[in-house]
């Protein structure tokens, strides 16, 4: 036996829980080393002192006050609050299933009014594909634009949603502008 | 159920035949509503948990407070308490946990403090009441140096530690108290009072 597993021993040789074997084993490390003897023995001493310790003992007023405690549990507030109402459906109270009602009703309405109607969709569709593959109008069709600069800025600073369009409008424009430095 | 009047608990107790019952009757006729085995359980158990929670938590006044909350829980939870085990280990786990619980909070509160101190107020001072002749003054400081080696004890050294050697519990109930297999118990026990020892070094 060495000192580690000496002092694992020591509770175990105290409350008479070794084998046979393991006590004499115990013992003749004990015997054979003072430090260890005397530490079994202060352990001892220890523990018998702990055993001696005084009982405490409550204070005079510690029933009355456990008493008062316990009326006030009885009679707190919160507790009949806590107490479940007997009528209950899916057990929420009438009125938190009402709104709950309430609530999933305007949920379905907004939801319905905010989805988008299919017909709408089918119209858009076809005239925004069309946009994209017109052809570019000849040069003959447009309007006839007068030759002076003015209206020649006033016609390219004319926006428009399609930019193919606009690409269209521009390339006529310096068309026109060519046009136009050719007379003079 | 009857009303638990404050008078009816110091009088004398009106349960003729009270030292029949084992505490396991007691509870199932607490759970039955009967009041007067509430009573007896709070007069056998009042005295034990306040030793027990007192050298927990080195305060008499929390130490009352909490056995008083123990106590109450015992009065509003009633139904949970199962007749698989028994009733000790039950009321001293209920007690034990509250007592950890204020020990934390305890310690969390004495964080800022504890920073603000210089080094050589940190070490726990053991009582200086130099041992007398008198054999009351003797125990006196004995209990003291005690008491204060134990506060040095980490907490789940000092649990088992008091239950077992103040307390007197067998390892079986302590362990089921502080839910540990028996082995860790045995081995805590062991190191705690080895521990204990090193402290008390000057008490020999």
């Amino acid at each position: 036996m060495d000192r580690y597993q000496f002092e694992d021993a020591i509770s175990a040789y105290l409350e008479n829980e070794l084998s046979l074997s393991e006590r004499q084993a115990f013992e003749t490390y004990m015997n054979a080393n003072a430090d260890a003897k005397e530490l079994v023995d202060t352990i001892r001493s220890t523990m018998k002192s702990m055993k001696n310790l005084p009982v405490i003992k409550t204070s005079d007023n510690f029933i009355s006050n456990l008493s008062r405690r316990i009326e006030f549990e009885k009679n707190r507030p919160s507790k009949k609050i806590v107490k479940r109402p007997s009528k209950s459906l899916f057990g929420f109270t009438p009125l938190y299933a009402g709104l709950m009602t309430l609530l999933v009703a305007s949920f379905i309405t907004v939801g319905v009014n905010l989805w988008p109607v299919n017909e709408k969709s089918v119209d858009i569709a076809p005239a925004f594909t069309e946009n994209i593959s017109e052809t570019p109008k000849p040069a003959s069709t447009l309007p006839t634009v007068p030759p002076d600069s003015k209206t020649i800025l006033t016609a390219a600073n004319v926006d428009s949603a399609d930019s193919t369009v606009d690409k269209k409008k521009k390339y006529k424009l310096d068309d026109k502008v060519k046009f136009v430095k050719d007379q003079h | 159920m009857n009303q638990l009047s404050p008078n009816l608990s110091i009088q004398p107790l009106a349960m003729d035949n009270q030292f029949r019952y084992t505490d396991e009757e007691l509870i199932a006729r607490f759970q039955e509503g009967d009041e007067q085995a509430y009573i007896e359980l709070v007069n056998r158990y009042r005295n034990k948990l306040i030793t027990f929670v007192y050298r927990f938590v080195n305060e008499f006044e929390q130490a009352e407070d909490i056995v008083q909350d123990a106590l109450l829980k015992l009065y509003t939870h009633k139904h949970y308490y199962r007749n698989i085990a028994k009733f000790s280990t039950w009321i001293y786990t209920i007690a034990g946990n509250l007592a950890k619980t204020e020990l934390r909070k305890k310690k969390q509160r004495k964080v800022t403090s504890i920073s603000q101190m210089g080094p050589e107020d940190r070490d726990y001072e053991i009582p200086s009441v130099a041992p007398d002749t008198d054999e009351a003054a003797q125990s006196e400081y004995i209990e003291k140096t005690i008491q204060a080696a134990i506060q040095k004890l980490p907490l789940h050294f000092r649990t088992v530690t008091i239950l077992r050697d103040i307390q007197e519990l067998s390892y079986e109930e302590i362990s089921k108290i502080v839910d540990v297999p028996l082995g860790t118990v045995k081995s805590r026990i062991n190191r705690a009072r080895l521990q204990l020892q090193k402290e008390l070094i000057d008490l020999k």
